[in-house]
């Protein structure tokens, strides 16, 4: 029986093939909940969904999309603030 | 309104949010764009017209539309790509020992201490303020 702490779900099981080529079954923390847009509540491109510990190690570029709002907003949504806020600077001059 | 000379925003991709001037019409769908964006092909979906025009001349150069953008009290950067450094060969500890074998170490002179004649001091303000009295 594996430990009984084991049994739970609360760790996923990832099954590993060792060098001897033998799998064995690995218990890993779960992964954080995938990015999401904070407007639309879409699914966010370009942003992984690591444990803390791998993001650290990422440059920053691979965190998230190299533009204005990339990493909070989807694209569409983040278009839409770019042109709300150009118009706007346009109004005011 | 896409006309050469009307100031842009950039909605989309990496350079969004800048602001750009249109260089040349390719055609109805594309125009060439430069400016605080790089000189790029763009899609004439992925730009926000302004009112604004600058003049410029046909085939204007990337430093004509920097003059331009300064007159507007835009700074352009110029960013270059980096150049690699050359890589250093990492030598093993094994090999550096040969090489430490084959070549005997330079002993090291003393490095002589050369007197030099002492700055003559200054006079501290203090001093001065009591000559002057």
């Amino acid at each position: 029986m594996v430990q009984p702490s084991r049994r739970s779900r609360t760790l996923r099981r990832v099954h590993r093939r060792t060098p001897g080529s033998r799998t064995v079954l690995h218990f890993k923390k779960r992964k954080p909940a995938k990015a999401i847009c904070s407007q639309c509540g879409k699914v966010l491109a370009g942003v992984p969904r690591e444990r803390p510990y791998k993001m650290q190690r990422l440059p920053k570029t691979k965190k998230r999309p190299e533009r204005p709002y990339g990493g909070r907003l989807c694209s569409a949504c983040a278009r839409r603030a770019i042109i709300a806020s150009a118009r706007k600077a346009q109004k005011t001059e | 309104m896409m006309e050469v000379g009307r100031l842009c925003t950039k909605t989309a991709g990496r350079d969004a949010g800048k602001k750009c001037v249109i260089v040349e019409v390719l055609d109805e769908k594309f125009v060439m764009i430069d400016g605080e964006t790089r000189r790029r092909k763009c899609n004439v979906k992925h730009l926000e017209p302004s009112t604004e025009t600058i003049k410029l001349g046909k085939g204007a150069s990337h430093q004509d539309v920097v003059k331009e953008f300064k007159k507007l009290g835009i700074e352009i950067s110029e960013t270059k790509p980096r150049q690699a450094k050359p890589k250093q060969r990492r030598t093993r500890s094994a090999d550096r020992k040969k090489m430490a074998l084959k070549e005997p170490k330079k002993e090291k002179a003393a490095p002589k201490k050369e007197q030099t004649p002492k700055a003559e001091k200054k006079e501290t303000k203090l001093e001065k303020t009591l000559k002057e009295e």
